[in-house]
């Protein structure tokens, strides 16, 4: 035993049994938020149960089962559940997931096995996604186009409703085109020649011709809206025309204008092949749409967007900084105390909790910086604030600062490792000491200065707690980037996965709804970070393949 | 005996250099780290177009002198520096002197090839780049011009724009003297070329200084007496910091004046 231990095969098992752990864990989260994330997507079965309540009373639920948990027989008795003396010590209760909010007292809902006297699962049970209240689930009884009821056999039925659903779905995308696009450029200008008005008015050169060019500018674009406005009301009017007739769990017909809904599809019905495209356009509905519902409906874009989008130019704002303010520590400060010191102190601002930083910045970059930005140059518009409220850029900012220490460590480590005869060797050749570090030291740290903004990139996009002060906000009417000049709006607002994880988990009136999706965005955030950190590590290993010569 | 007419063809002594036929002259050299002083009061003159080899024990302060020349000690801190250094009559102690561009007349290689990390030709053309030239045709000159000098020309003219680490280390070091050379230095001073080198490679070096002092001063620092013995015109020895003998190579080798010298030599000690 003793040799055993001297051998020093205790020693590896528990450093291995280390690595071990830290593995596990990691993984272990990763595939608790993706298995429950990702599976929200998967189209589960619905299924009809006839319930038997205690009373006699029968009714029936259709819906999918949410989730499944033991309890004790005891519990339920001192609950005041009766009826169960003869049944088993634990036993099943299931939570159904109802929908059809807006007929039902709770959307979801938690049965007893013992309550439940049948399950079937019928094949043309069809789920609607709808563009208010949630899903829906019944049976499809028939189409209406202007009222009257459409005469077609009822196998023919979910052909003829996808294909009037495509038409309601094209009409209701151009509907939004109009609104975001055309509609969307004519308030933006409107708004811009406004602008253009105060500010000439507080110069003091608003002359009669002026005003009276701007007025007629703002009358055509007025007239613009007009027109546009009647091609909206009359997509609107056009969407309107046919509708589904559907028949919920109570029996009652129910009558929907396609125009609410979004898609529709028979989950009991489908094959592995259809489930797994149907799983895969969910997810990439997920990403790629905007959410409903105060986000608990819906995808996620603009949020990726803004994280993207804000951690770049975050990015884009610490990397030169972090990098000279290293190169003045490493390469020109004297070699003293008051240089270790700032080191110390550099290091040591990495220790700052994050909300201090976001209330630096709304103090300072905020209400300071943005106002007199405001102050200055866009006078027209105030008193509503321009660069003087939260936004993308102070956000970004905030967050430069944040990670800056980590950038300045990494690239004076950088600094410190490159040989000293390579620098010799420049000056040698009758480089100053600039030129060298632009030709020769600058290059060769970049793979450390890359690490540094690796770092500083996988801090920066976890980070939420000062965005909430200096930008985030719930929902972002539009993204920072669109096609209105100057296309770059830095001083808008904007939406973080973050965020959006503890708005949906946290602030969301429906808390069920929100709880797949809240483990979806911690994936989405997940990956986000990681395919930013990749992106950064492949620029950061051809850097290395470049300057090899480090390795020896 | 016989030879040493053909080295020192018009028996010149040393201390009596004709100015036009000076590279260098050192005067009253002290330099210090901090307190403790590294060299004391070395006063010498180098000739020009000849190979002067300075030779010592580790720690006599031969690489130091020698970096004192193109005042590559003024990278170390605490470094002091007092007595002059004439290049052409001008001391580039002076304070009116540019450094960088003394160091583009006095080029410097050192112990181990150190080549950055780019082509080999822009390794060759990087001093020309520095001072601004950056037409094609000028450079592609420069450089093969550069490499054919420093006799590498023929090993890497269909790999001019790979990497110079894939080079072996005598390539590296030859590629490292073709880059000095190609800035069209005055004087070039080695610092143990062939230390880091195996024997053939040694050789090709040495083969390629005596090609070189026909168009520069070289200055060059070994621990190898047989080295120094093959290459140089002049020898200077250096103990703890002083200069204790500087003559002809022959001289220096066969009848050394100081005692401390033929101890050196005969390898009583060092």
């Amino acid at each position: 035993m003793g040799k055993w231990f001297k051998s020093g095969t205790p020693w590896i098992w528990m450093t291995g049994g280390a690595v071990s752990l830290s593995l596990i864990a990691v993984l272990g989260l990763f595939i608790l938020i993706g298995w429950r994330g990702l599976s929200f997507f998967w189209p589960a079965t619905v299924y009809e149960f006839s319930m038997q309540v205690e009373d006699g009373h029968q009714s029936t639920l259709i819906g999918e089962i949410y989730d499944t948990e033991h309890v004790l027989k005891e519990q339920l008795i001192s609950a005041g559940i009766k009826g169960l003396e003869n049944k088993p010590d634990s036993l099943d209760r299931f939570l159904i997931k109802i929908g059809n909010r807006e007929y039902v007292d709770l959307d979801f809902q938690w049965i007893l096995e013992t309550s439940i006297k049948s399950t079937t699962v019928a094949d043309n049970i069809v789920v609607f996604e709808r563009t208010k209240n949630g899903n829906f689930y019944g049976y499809i009884d028939g189409i209406k186009v202007n009222g009257q009821a459409l005469d077609i056999k009822p196998n023919g039925l979910v052909r003829e409703l996808s294909e009037r659903l495509e038409r309601a779905l094209a009409l209701r995308s151009k509907e939004d085109d109009l609104l975001s696009g055309e509609i969307g450029r004519i308030n933006y200008e409107l708004e811009r020649i406004r602008l253009q008005e105060r500010k000439l008015q507080l110069d003091g050169k608003l002359t009669d011709k002026k005003q009276l060019e701007l007025k007629g500018q703002s009358e055509q674009l007025q007239n613009e809206y007009l027109a546009l406005e009647t091609e909206l009301f009359d997509y609107r009017e056009q969407a309107k025309r046919d509708s589904v007739v559907v028949k919920d769990m109570t029996g009652r017909l129910v009558t929907m204008p396609l125009s609410y809904i979004l898609d529709f599809y028979q989950p009991n019905n489908m094959t592995l092949t259809q489930k797994i495209g149907h799983w895969f356009h969910q997810v990439y509905k997920f990403v790629s749409s905007d959410p409903r519902e105060a986000n608990t409906e819906g995808g996620v874009f603009p949020a990726i967007f803004g994280t993207v989008f804000m951690v770049m130019l975050m990015a884009v704002i610490v990397t030169p900084f972090g990098v000279i303010a290293a190169i003045y520590l490493h390469e020109y400060a004297a070699k003293n105390s008051i240089t270790k010191f700032i080191r110390i102190a550099v290091i040591n601002l990495a220790g700052v909790p994050s909300i201090v930083y976001g209330v630096f910045g709304l103090g300072f970059f905020v209400y300071i910086l943005g106002g007199s930005i405001d102050q200055l140059f866009y006078p027209e518009a105030l008193p509503a604030p321009t660069f003087g409220s939260p936004g993308v850029l102070w956000s970004a900012l905030t967050l430069a600062i944040l990670t800056l220490p980590v950038v300045i460590v990494s690239t004076e480590e950088g600094l410190s490792r490159i040989p000293s005869t390579l620098r010799e060797g420049s000056l040698a050749l009758g480089a100053t000491k600039s030129e060298t570090l632009w030709r020769i030291v600058i290059p060769m740290a970049s793979p450390a200065i890359m690490t540094g903004l690796i770092l500083a990139v996988a801090r920066a996009a976890g980070e939420v707690a000062p965005l909430m002060l200096v930008g985030v906000v719930k929902m972002a009417p539009t993204l920072p980037l669109d096609g209105n000049f100057p296309y770059l709006h830095l001083d808008r607002k904007f939406m973080h996965l973050g965020f959006h994880i503890y708005d949906v988990g946290f602030q969301s009136p429906n808390v069920e709804a929100a709880r797949p999706l809240v483990y979806a965005t911690s994936f989405l955030l997940v990956t986000v970070i990681i395919g930013l950190n990749l992106a950064a590590i492949s620029i950061r290993n051809n850097l290395r393949e470049k300057y090899r010569s480090l390795e020896h | 005996m016989i030879d040493l007419s053909n080295l020192n063809p018009k028996g010149e002594d040393l201390a009596s250099l004709s100015a036009d036929n000076t590279a260098l002259e050192i005067k009253n050299l002290n330099l210090y780290y901090g307190d403790k002083q590294a060299l004391y009061n070395v006063s010498m003159k180098i000739p020009k177009g000849k190979v002067t080899a300075f030779i010592g024990p580790s720690g006599c302060g031969k690489s130091t002198l020698l970096r004192c020349i193109n005042r590559m000690n003024d990278l170390v801190d605490l470094c002091k520096v007092d007595g002059n250094i004439e290049l052409q009559g001008i001391n580039i102690y002076d304070k009116s002197v540019d450094v960088a561009s003394l160091r583009r007349r006095i080029g410097m290689v050192f112990q181990r090839p150190n080549p950055f990390p780019k082509s080999i030709y822009e390794n060759v053309v990087y001093g020309l780049r520095l001072q601004g030239i950056n037409d094609r045709r000028t450079l592609d000159e420069a450089c093969e011009s550069s490499l054919r000098g420093a006799a590498l020309w023929n090993e890497v003219k269909d790999r001019l724009h790979d990497n110079a680490f894939g080079l072996s280390g005598g390539q590296q070091q030859r590629l490292v003297i073709a880059r000095a050379i190609a800035i069209g230095p005055e004087v070039l001073l080695l610092d143990e070329p062939t230390s880091a080198l195996d024997p053939i490679s040694t050789l090709t070096i040495e083969e390629l200084i005596t090609e070189l002092k026909q168009k520069f001063t070289v200055v060059i620092v070994t621990h190898n007496m047989q080295q120094a013995a093959r290459v140089s015109d002049q020898t200077a020895f250096m103990y703890m910091g002083k200069l204790i003998e500087y003559s002809d190579t022959n001289t220096l080798f066969t009848t050394p004046k100081q005692k401390q010298t033929e101890d050196y030599i005969t390898g009583r000690y060092g």
